[in-house]
C-alpha cells in the first residue's frame, strides 16, 4: 500500500502549475470575472482554449494512436485538479468525454473534422442528454431521430444545455427505435449549433450560470453525424460516467479555497491582540474542513487507483460523488462562518474578501449533488454494489 | 499510488479472521460479558502463531515494520470483538521502545513481547485532557526516580508485570517501566466490560535504567506513543464499524415487514448507505495516517483526522444499526450490541471527536 503521489505525478503537477501561470494572463482573469463570461466563451477563453490545444494540453485522456497523450487516470486527476484550482472553465466534457468518444467512434468525417479540431482547442459541444420529463430517468428521453433517405430528420427539445450559448455542436442523445425497452432505443449524434432548426432560450441560475433549454426543428444530419452504431448510444453515455463523477468532486478547488480562507483568517485582526484565527469556534470550523478535505482526497485517488487497475467498482464512484458533493456544500458553508457577514458580499461590492469567490462558489454548489447523477440514485447504488442489499423498490 | 494489500497481508487478515471466528463465537464472548475480559488460549494462539510481532522488525524476532500489518490485527480484533486488549502491550510498549530505544533491552522486552508476556502502559489521567503534559511526577534523586500520580484506562495491569508510565520531571517528560507490583491497582467497570484499571502510584522508586528512551527524547517519544496509539485504536474501530455495518446489511437484507424485505426501502437502504461511505472514509484516513507514520514519526495532524473519523463513525454506525435492527439491536441474545459498547469505548478512549477537533485547529491555524 502506498497512498502518495510519485515523483513523475509530482512533476507534472508541478509542470501543470507553471504552465497554467503562464497561460493565465490578466486580460483572461478579468474576462471570466464577467457573469456572462463565467463559464468561458469569451475571446480570452477561445484564445487560452488553442493556446491549450497547440501546446498538447487537450486530449490527456485519449489514446495514443487517436493524437492524445493517454495519460493514466490519476495523472488525468492532477490536470483536473490543477486546472480547476485556477478557476479557469476547461471544458472538461468536450475535451475528455465527448472528444475521445467521437474519435474512437465517430464517422471518418466525425474523426478527421470534429476529432482533430477538439484536440486543437478549436470546438466546443454542449451536452444534450437532459429533457423536461427526462432527467434522473434520462433513458426515457423522447428527442427523436427519425432515419431518412441521406440522414436523419432530428425533433425535440433538452433542458440544461450548459455552454449551447457559445458551443459549436451538441452531443446529442436521441432515440431511434420505439419498440424497445427505453435504454435499448438511444443514439448519439453531431448538431451543428448553426442548423436554421436550432434555437435556444436562456436559463439563468441562481449561481449566475447561464444554461439553456435547446429546440431542434426538423433538424436534417447526414449520416456522418451518427457517433457510434445505431440503437447503441447508451454505452457511449454510460461509458464515460465514472471519469466525468470523479472530475466534478475533484479536491483541488475546496482545498484551494481552504488554503485562502486560513490566510485571510490568520491575517484578520479582530482587536488588539486577536487575529480571527485566535478564535475556538474558527480552529473548529477549520478542522473539520481539513478532516473532511484529506478523506475526499483519499477517496479520490483510490477511485484513479481502481480506474488504472482497470476495476470496476460501481459502490467506491458512488461515494466519491455523494461524499464530495455533499462535502462542498457543508465545507462552503463553514468557510463562510469563519468570514461571516462579509462573505455575504458580492464581488462589485466593498469589503468583498477573497473576490467574493465564497458568494459564489455557495451559489453554485447545490447542483453537484443532483446533478451528474442524482445521490439518491448513488446511495440506491452502493447499497446494492457496496452492502449487496436488495434493491430498493 | 497502490490501495492493494500485499499478498502477506491478505494472508494474515485470512487467517487471522479463521482463528478469531473459531474463538469469538457468541457463545465464547458470552463467557466474557462479566468478569475479567481476557482469553488467555486466543492469546496464547496468536502469540504461538507470531501475531504478536506484527509491526516488530525482523531482528527482534518480529515480522517486519510496517505498521499496516499491525494495524490489520487491531482491525481484526474489533471486527469479531475479541476479547483481548493489546493496544497498551503491542503498541504503546513494543512500538514506542523499538523507535526510541537503541540499547540491548530493547531487544530483550520485544522478544519477551513477541513470546507471550504481557506489558502494558498507564498513560491517561483522570480530568487532564493533555496527555503529553502528565500530572503524575517523577522526582530525581541520584540514579533513582521517585513516582507519584495517578493513571487510569490502564489496561490488563493486573497481569502485566511491567507497566510504561508517562511522567513529568525536571529533565521533562519521561517514559519510564515500573514493576506492577510496585503500584496499587484497582479495577474499574466499563461499558464493554474492558480490563481497565486505575494505577496509582505512590512514592514509586525506580532505577533511571527504566526510562526507556535516549535522554532529551522523552516528550517526541510520547507524542509517538499517543500517535501511534490512537491510529492503532482506529484500526479496532474500523473492524467494529465494519462489523456493524454488514449486520446492518445482511439483517436488513433478509428481515420483512409489509410484505417485502425492509432493506428495499429507500429510507433503510440510504441510512445503510451512509454507513458505508462513513466506513470508506473512515478506512482511507486510517490507512493514510498509519503509512505515513511507518517513515515519519510525528504526523500528529494525520493521527488526529484518524481518530476523528473513527469517532463520529462509531457513533454514527452504532446508532444507526441499532436502529435499524429494531428490538434485535439491542437484545443480548443477538450479535450486535457488544458492537455498540465497544463502538462507545472506541468514540471516547484518546479524546472524543469534538476534543481532537479543537486540538487539530490549534495545529492548522498556527501552521503546525
Amino acid at each position: 500500500m502506498l497512498i502518495e503521489l510519485n515523483p513523475k505525478q509530482l512533476k507534472l503537477r508541478d509542470e501543470l502549475q507553471e504552465y497554467f501561470e503562464g497561460l493565465f494572463t490578466p486580460e483572461l482573469k478579468a474576462e471570466l470575472n464577467l457573469p456572462e463570461y463565467f463559464e468561458g466563451g469569451g475571446p480570452e477563453f477561445k484564445k487560452a482554449m488553442r493556446t491549450m490545444g497547440s501546446d498538447g494540453w487537450i486530449g490527456l485522456s485519449w489514446k495514443k494512436e487517436l493524437g492524445g497523450k493517454e495519460l493514466s487516470p490519476i495523472e488525468q486527476y492532477i490536470f483536473v485538479e490543477t486546472i480547476m484550482r485556477t478557476g479557469f472553465p476547461f471544458p472538461f466534457l468536450t475535451t475528455e468525454s465527448v472528444g475521445p468518444m467521437i474519435a474512437e467512434h465517430g464517422s471518418e468525417w466525425a474523426k478527421e473534422e470534429i476529432a482533430t479540431k477538439i484536440l486543437k482547442g478549436e470546438i466546443i459541444f454542449g451536452i444534450g442528454y437532459s429533457e423536461p420529463n427526462s432527467g434522473t430517468d434520462l433513458a426515457s428521453l423522447q428527442t427523436k431521430a427519425i432515419k431518412d433517405n441521406d440522414g436523419f430528420l432530428i425533433n425535440g427539445q433538452k433542458m440544461w444545455t450548459s455552454l449551447a450559448n457559445f458551443s459549436d455542436y451538441i452531443w446529442l442523445a436521441t432515440r431511434t427505435d420505439f419498440e424497445v425497452k427505453n435504454h435499448k432505443g438511444i443514439s448519439m449524434f453531431i448538431v451543428p449549433t448553426n442548423d436554421s432548426g436550432f434555437s435556444m432560450s436562456a436559463i439563468n441560475t441562481l449561481g449566475d450560470v447561464r444554461t439553456n433549454a435547446t429546440f431542434y426543428d426538423n433538424i436534417h444530419v447526414p449520416d456522418s453525424h451518427l457517433v457510434g452504431k445505431l440503437n447503441q448510444g447508451w454505452s457511449l453515455i454510460t461509458s464515460q460516467l465514472n471519469l466525468e463523477r470523479l472530475a466534478l468532486v475533484n479536491h483541488g478547488p475546496v482545498e484551494e479555497l481552504y488554503k485562502d480562507v486560513l490566510k485571510t483568517a490568520q491575517a484578520t485582526k479582530i482587536n488588539n491582540d486577536q487575529y480571527l484565527s485566535d478564535l475556538s469556534w474558527v480552529k473548529h470550523n477549520f478542522a473539520q474542513i481539513h478532516s473532511g478535505i484529506e478523506a475526499l482526497k483519499l477517496i479520490c485517488w483510490k477511485q484513479t487507483w481502481i480506474m488504472e487497475s482497470g476495476q470496476l467498482n460501481m459502490a467506491e464512484a458512488s461515494v466519491a460523488k455523494v461524499y464530495g458533493s455533499e462535502f462542498f456544500i457543508e465545507a462552503y458553508r463553514l468557510m463562510m462562518e469563519i468570514i461571516g457577514e462579509l462573505s455575504i458580499l458580492k464581488n462589485n461590492s466593498e469589503f468583498r474578501i477573497l473576490n467574493a469567490r465564497l458568494e459564489r462558489m455557495y451559489r453554485t454548489a447545490s447542483i453537484l449533488t443532483f446533478g451528474g447523477g442524482t445521490n439518491e440514485v448513488q446511495r440506491d447504488i452502493i447499497a446494492m454494489a457496496g452492502l449487496l442489499m436488495p434493491r430498493t423498490r | 499510488m497502490d490501495f492493494s494489500e500485499q499478498p502477506h497481508q491478505t494472508e494474515i487478515r485470512d487467517s487471522l479472521n479463521k482463528i478469531l471466528s473459531e474463538h469469538c463465537s457468541q457463545e465464547c464472548l458470552k463467557q466474557y460479558d462479566s468478569g475479567f475480559k481476557h482469553d488467555e488460549d486466543l492469546f496464547s494462539l496468536l502469540s504461538g502463531n507470531g501475531y504478536l510481532g506484527l509491526g516488530i522488525n525482523e531482528k527482534y524476532g518480529g515480522s517486519g515494520e510496517d505498521l499496516y500489518d499491525l494495524g490489520i490485527l487491531f482491525e481484526r480484533l474489533g471486527y469479531h470483538a475479541a476479547p483481548l486488549s493489546l493496544s497498551g502491550c503491542l503498541v504503546d510498549v513494543a512500538q514506542t521502545i523499538q523507535k526510541f530505544n537503541s540499547d540491548s533491552s530493547c531487544n530483550k522486552i520485544l522478544s519477551s513481547i513477541i513470546a507471550g508476556e504481557i506489558y502494558t502502559s498507564a498513560i491517561l489521567e483522570p480530568s487532564n485532557q493533555d496527555p503529553e503534559n502528565p500530572a503524575t511526577s517523577a522526582l530525581i534523586e541520584g540514579n533513582e526516580l521517585i513516582i507519584s500520580g495517578t493513571k487510569y484506562l490502564s489496561e490488563l495491569a493486573s497481569i502485566a508485570k511491567n507497566i510504561l508510565v508517562s511522567v513529568n520531571s525536571d529533565e521533562g517528560v519521561l517514559l519510564v517501566l515500573v514493576k506492577s507490583d510496585q503500584v496499587k491497582l484497582t479495577e474499574l467497570s466499563s461499558t464493554a466490560n474492558s480490563p481497565l484499571f486505575k494505577v496509582d502510584l505512590e512514592s514509586v522508586r525506580v532505577d533511571r535504567k527504566s526510562i526507556i528512551h535516549e535522554k532529551g527524547k522523552g516528550l517526541e517519544a510520547l507524542r509517538y506513543l499517543l500517535q501511534i496509539n490512537m491510529v492503532m485504536r482506529s484500526y479496532f474501530a474500523l473492524g467494529v464499524n465494519e462489523k456493524m455495518t454488514s449486520l446492518i446489511a445482511s439483517y436488513t437484507s433478509e428481515r420483512e415487514q409489509f410484505g417485502r424485505v425492509i432493506g428495499t426501502f429507500q429510507a433503510v437502504s440510504h441510512r445503510a448507505a451512509n454507513c458505508f461511505i462513513d466506513l470508506e472514509c473512515h478506512r482511507l484516513v486510517n490507512q493514510q495516517a498509519s503509512i505515513k507514520l511507518n517513515t515519519n514519526l510525528d504526523c500528529e495532524n494525520d493521527a488526529l483526522v484518524s481518530k476523528i473519523w473513527a469517532a463520529n463513525t462509531s457513533h454514527r454506525t452504532s446508532y444507526s444499526a441499532q436502529h435499524l435492527h429494531g428490538g434485535m439491536g439491542v437484545d443480548k441474545d443477538y450479535v450486535l450490541w457488544r458492537y455498540c459498547l465497544l463502538a462507545k469505548e472506541c468514540e471516547l478512549i484518546n479524546g472524543s471527536a469534538s476534543q481532537n477537533i479543537d486540538r487539530l485547529g490549534i495545529n492548522i491555524t498556527t501552521n503546525q
